[in-house]
């Protein structure tokens, strides 16, 4: 891509790629709104020619003249309709899937949004700019009804028809003006509404930990609080909205008065026939239609706008990283050098890991960790210093190469909807197992999981549901190391692995965990002494700066603030 | 599907569904509720739909005098007729719109107060059966979708449906066999509903499944988005979401396909019937049909008109039908948990002597998803805890601790055995009795949503704010909470400020200072922290103890240190139980364990 899109960009584009298909729905649906203006002025030719005569000709043409006018206005309809639901459909998830691939794409995305916000982004607002196609076709729709039916009542009657279009848009401007107070009033109550609503899930959500303190009597008190505050505003808001309701129904009505009043005063004189009386009448009811539609597109355009801003932000995001294009050889391991490095709270960091070390960090406050991990996974755009990986600086290395050395374990374990089996090989790229069975289950022994593949009897196919949540807290990270040691990556950082297993199980993955990488290397960020006691080295970082190095036992004798750290 | 306290997966049934007949059960005694209302609601919106009629009658009366060659002597008091009736009808259609909004609203707080009322009080073996999932997606999805329904398309259709009824009886009014002829359409609609709903509905529900598997498939790569750019599987999860994507994506145009044959029969339906008007009164007006009366020409214009009136509250109504089905569906999932059954509560429960916990001969299974029992996750276990005593509970991953915890709290039933509270089976104790006497911390966490004092206080509601901050302080969480923006006025909670794993436990003790109660559970796993961060949190969690009867899981060994006795659980039985310096010397299984604990001396990986 480039250069940026911008909102512009993106809904031109939007409409570029579905040309033929739109110009296609909106001349059919032209045909349409022809044909729906035509209903009312046919009521009255068929009053004017055939009933009022008594002439059964007449009568056998009419009707044959309503079946085919109801033939084209639906036909023009129905293929018009989806030609621009097919437009709107696809560009919706053209879209959609944009969204998700620039946000999984491996360079990374620097908007700033969280995901929750990128998943609205991808649902609301693909959808929301979708529409845009809609309103394009449907404005053209009303406009062409709007035309037809204006040169057929001043071809009916010039003062008459003048009238009739001076009025309809000006008593849709008048009931447009007094809107506003309307919806301040309903915004009010949605605010209103959509806080209990929040409230509602909330405390459900929470409805374990009520029930653990006995609160649920307080919190239903609490939701009644908030359900009558939000009815208040609703019968406030209906009060309002139902005198708009009134208003428009009077002027309409009003309106409808004068135009009988002045048509039936021309047909009374003669100037008018009674099927253009019918007519005029007919037509005067029937503008505010396409009128209602233009201003629906109005808002649509509107609210597709902002949608396309917000979708710009994430294709016209930077990326995190660019990468290169070289490669690094990781047959013999490879080491992995910090020199220099501040990013965030890392002040001018040196880290060396050398090929089949096991290394250990302890940073006693959580965000050196956190900056470490990232600039290890390539998340530091904003770093200073190099990362040399296998003496290649990072930025010159391939994404795919540099992701295929260094593999990086979050500390927020992230499970994908699937199977056991599916989400311990994750890593594995192009059947690197030769007997995937029991690979596999060496892994989940490792990781002291096994336990999680037994508790069901269909084992490592059972279904993992979304995010994992079918698992336990425990389960998931130990199933998301277990993954981490099956992909064999030259180097693995894992960043707190064991904060949510128990100290019993904690001390059987420390025992495994060294022979499962011997000959790889391994960085883990924690303060669990079971497993510093296990690294070759641990390096200690203090206010973002490296203090000490040297083994667990060595920093335990002589350093009291290590030891007050690790000791439990 | 949730986890329950063990971690093992548990069979998902769901929450009752109620039929139509008690769906309409609540529905009608809340509008009974509101009788007055409602009989004003019809009373009016009947009127302002008559009121409506005015106009196109008049106009036939003026066609008839255009046709007959008067002069403009009516046409004055014509029109004024229908100024007057344009004022009136907008008078009623906006006291209708008032009341019927007014009337909506009211049943809709009272129905989703009641229904979160019923689910707030879920007992404990329901809710542990069915899990907080489905209740989410009721308090959730069900009510937005009824609340969507109740605002915007029930005024709409009780004024569309008044409109039909008005104007047919209109129809019928001008001229009967004008009446008959407009009636013609009502087979046609009928053979479109009846050609439109059985394919329909399959289609939108094959629709919502395909929507709700592409949101699932996006939300689980974008949550996980990091995992997957370090896995490398970018493009399977794109392919993935765009092949569901395409799913849902062809469904909508499939589903949009069979709207537009059906929208065709609603015209043709039309058709029908505007045809059958005009060509009936082309009969009368000539005297064809003399034998019963004759029509002028005017009134065949008024019928037309009555009849193209029709048009769009029709359409709207059976287009609505789908909206309709589906806010039936969600009421239905409403009063599904509105009319479940309160937790049951004994009359007068036995007041228990002491806050002792007896546990005796413990046994239990959790159900699986086909029904059958799953593998016995606590045998046997017999343990007497004596009031004020603190007991620890420790153990690996799956030997039953917390499951042990929660039948000690009464939240799970055991298979076998009793649990007594000072001498008090729980059975007879009742859920809301034993909730005061004896209170769980769970590993489940929440913060709620307003400020930090708010969700304090949750424990009791009359909390003053020195009391909370108090309990804060207690606990050792006032310094971060005095740092926060407002103190402890800052709103927390989703899509505010965020607190720590260990400042929302910290919370969770707090809670505990404030409801007071005289036996505590503590199953709080987290050292999300690091050490300095445990050791805070265990002495949040001795404050918590002191001078209550506790049991404590032991996630973390220095838990142990302080209690009184420890207890060594093993696949679901006690293998060891002692004090700390017992079991040390014992030289047994714990002892191991707290030499794994706190780092051994020696390499031995």
């Amino acid at each position: 891509m480039s250069g940026a899109m911008g909102a512009r960009g993106v809904l031109v584009r939007a409409v570029r790629r579905h040309l033929s298909r739109l110009v296609a729905g909106a001349l059919l649906l032209s045909v349409h709104q022809a044909a729906e203006v035509a209903v009312p002025v046919a009521i009255g030719l068929v009053i004017d020619r055939a009933v009022a005569t008594g002439d059964r000709t007449a009568l056998a043409w009419s009707v044959v003249a309503l079946a085919a006018l109801f033939a084209v206005l639906f036909f023009a309809w129905q293929f018009g309709a989806r030609q621009t639901l097919v437009a709107l459909e696809r560009e919706t998830h053209l879209l959609r899937v944009a969204v998700a691939a620039r946000v999984l794409d491996p360079r990374g995305h620097r908007t700033g949004l969280r995901t929750g916000e990128l998943l609205s982004i991808a649902a609301f607002d693909a959808q929301r700019t979708g529409v845009v196609l809609r309103a394009f076709v449907v404005a053209v729709g009303s406009v062409v009804a709007l035309v037809s039916a204006a040169v057929i009542l001043l071809t009916i009657d010039l003062w008459l028809g003048i009238g009739v279009l001076v009025g309809v848009p000006g008593l849709a401007f008048a009931t447009q003006a007094i809107a506003p107070l309307m919806t301040r009033r309903s915004g009010a109550q949605q605010e209103a509404a959509g806080r209990t609503a929040a409230l509602a899930t909330d405390l459900v959500g929470g409805l374990r930990v009520l029930r653990g303190i006995g609160a649920q009597h307080a919190a239903a008190a609490r939701y009644r609080r908030s359900s009558e505050t939000a009815l208040a505003a609703s019968l406030r808001a209906a009060g309002t909205s139902g005198l708009y309701e009134g208003v428009t129904t009077a002027a309409g009505g009003l309106f409808l008065a004068a135009v009988a009043g002045f048509a039936g005063w021309f047909a009374l004189t003669g100037r008018l026939t009674v099927g253009e009386l019918i007519t005029v009448v007919g037509l005067a009811q029937f503008i505010a239609e396409p009128l209602r539609a233009l201003g629906w597109c109005g808002g649509q355009v509107a609210s597709a706008r902002a949608s396309a801003a917000r979708l710009a932000e994430v294709f016209d995001a930077d990326p995190d990283a660019a990468g290169g294009t070289r490669d690094v050889d990781t047959a013999d391991g490879i080491t992995v050098a910090l020199k220099g490095v501040s990013y965030r709270t890392l002040q001018d960091v040196d880290l060396d890991l050398r090929p089949g070390e096991l290394v250990g960090v302890l940073a006693s406050d959580p965000r050196d960790a956190d900056a470490l991990v990232a600039v290890l996974a390539g998340r530091a755009a904003e770093r200073t210093g190099d990362l040399l990986i296998g003496d290649v600086p990072d930025g010159e290395l391939h994404l795919d190469a540099r992701r295929r050395a260094v593999l990086v374990e979050q500390h927020d374990t992230a499970l994908f909807a699937g199977t056991l089996r599916g989400n311990l090989t994750a890593g594995v790229h192009n059947g690197q197992l030769a007997d995937p069975e029991e690979e596999v289950l060496r892994a989940v022994e490792a990781a002291a999981a096994r336990d999680v593949v037994d508790a069901h009897p269909s084992g490592l196919d059972h279904p993992v549901t979304d995010r994992g949540r079918s698992l336990s807290g425990g389960q998931r990270q130990r199933i998301g190391l277990a993954r981490a040691l099956l992909s064999a990556a030259p180097v693995l950082v894992l960043h707190e692995p064991t904060t949510a297993v128990d100290a019993v199980t904690e001390e059987r993955i420390a025992e495994r965990l060294s022979g499962r990488r011997t000959g790889l290397t391994t960085l883990i960020v924690t303060s669990s002494p079971a497993l510093l006691a296990r690294a070759d080295r641990v390096v200690v970082i203090e206010g973002g700066r490296v203090t000490r190095t040297g083994t667990h036992d060595e920093l335990r004798a002589a350093d009291e603030t290590y030891r007050q750290v690790v000791t439990r | 599907m949730t986890a329950p306290v063990g971690g093992d997966v548990v069979a998902a049934p769901i929450l009752p569904v109620a039929d139509a007949r008690r769906t309409w059960l609540l529905l009608r005694d809340e509008l009974l509720a509101h009788r007055r209302s409602a009989a004003a609601v019809l009373v009016v919106m009947l009127a302002a739909s008559a009121a409506g009629l005015v106009a196109p009658w008049v106009l036939g009366l003026l066609v008839d005098d255009a046709g007959a060659g008067a002069g403009t002597d009516r046409l004055v008091p014509l029109v004024v007729v229908m100024v007057v009736a344009a004022l009136v009808t907008g008078v009623l259609a906006a006291f209708g719109a008032t009341l019927v909004a007014r009337l909506g609203e009211t049943v809709l707080a009272r129905v989703r107060e009641r229904v979160m009322d019923r689910a707030l009080h879920l007992p404990s073996a329901t809710l542990e059966r069915v899990g907080v999932g489905d209740l989410l997606s009721r308090v959730g999805d069900d009510v937005s979708v009824v609340t969507g329904a109740i605002t915007t398309t029930v005024p709409e259709i009780v004024r569309a449906s008044f409109t039909i009824v008005l104007t047919a009886a209109g129809l019928f009014g001008l001229d009967w066999r004008l009446g008959l002829a407009g009636l013609l359409s009502a087979p046609a609609y009928h053979l479109a509903l009846r050609w439109y709903l059985p394919r329909s509905k399959p289609f939108y529900a094959e629709e919502r499944l395909a929507v709700g598997e592409r949101t699932e498939a996006m939300a689980c790569s974008l949550w996980g988005g990091e995992t997957v750019r370090a896995y490398r599987l970018e493009h399977r999860h794109t392919a993935v979401i765009e092949e569901k994507s395409q799913a849902a994506m062809d469904l909508s145009i499939g589903v949009f396909r069979v709207f537009t044959w059906f929208a065709g029969r609603l015209n043709r339906a039309e058709f029908v019937g505007l045809t059958a008007v005009l060509v009936v009164g082309f009969f009368l007006v000539r005297g064809d049909l003399a034998a019963s009366g004759t029509v002028t020409v005017g009134t065949v214009t008024a019928a037309a008109l009555y009849f193209h009136r029709l048009f769009n509250p029709i359409g709207f109504l059976v287009i609505e039908v789908d909206q309709i089905q589906q806010a039936g569906a969600g009421l239905a999932r409403l009063a599904g948990v509105a009319n479940l059954p309160g937790a049951e509560t004994p009359e007068n429960p036995p007041v228990p002597a002491d806050s002792g916990i007896e546990l005796e001969g413990i046994s239990h299974h959790y159900e699986l998803q086909d029904g059958k029992a799953g593998s016995e996750v606590v045998r046997a276990v017999t343990l007497r805890i004596a009031p004020g005593e603190r007991v620890a509970l420790v153990g690996a991953s799956g030997a039953g601790k917390s499951t042990l915890a929660g039948i000690a709290a009464g939240i799970l039933r055991p298979t076998t055995g009793t649990v007594r509270l000072g001498g008090v089976d729980l059975d007879a104790l009742g859920e809301a009795a034993t909730r005061r006497h004896i209170a769980l911390v769970s590993q489940e966490a929440h913060v709620f949503a307003g400020t930090l004092a708010d969700d304090v206080r949750l424990a009791r509601e009359s909390a003053t704010d020195a009391e909370v901050t108090a309990a804060l302080d207690r606990v050792g969480a006032l310094p971060w909470v005095e740092a926060l923006p407002d103190g402890i006025t800052t709103v927390v909670g989703e899509g505010a400020h965020g607190l720590t794993a260990a400042q929302t436990q910290h919370l969770a003790l707090a809670r505990v200072l404030l409801a007071d109660p005289a036996a505590v559970i503590l199953d709080e796993a987290t050292a999300e922290a690091g050490s300095a961060g445990a050791r805070t949190l265990d002495r949040a969690a001795e404050a918590v103890t002191e001078s209550r009867t506790a049991l404590v899981v032991a996630h973390r060994l220095s838990q142990a240190v302080a209690a009184d006795r420890v207890v060594v659980m093993d696949r679901g039985a006690v293998v060891e139980s002692g004090s700390h310096a017992e079991l040390l010397a014992a030289g047994g299984a714990y002892a191991a364990l707290w030499r794994g604990w706190t780092g051994p001396i020696t390499h031995t990986g």
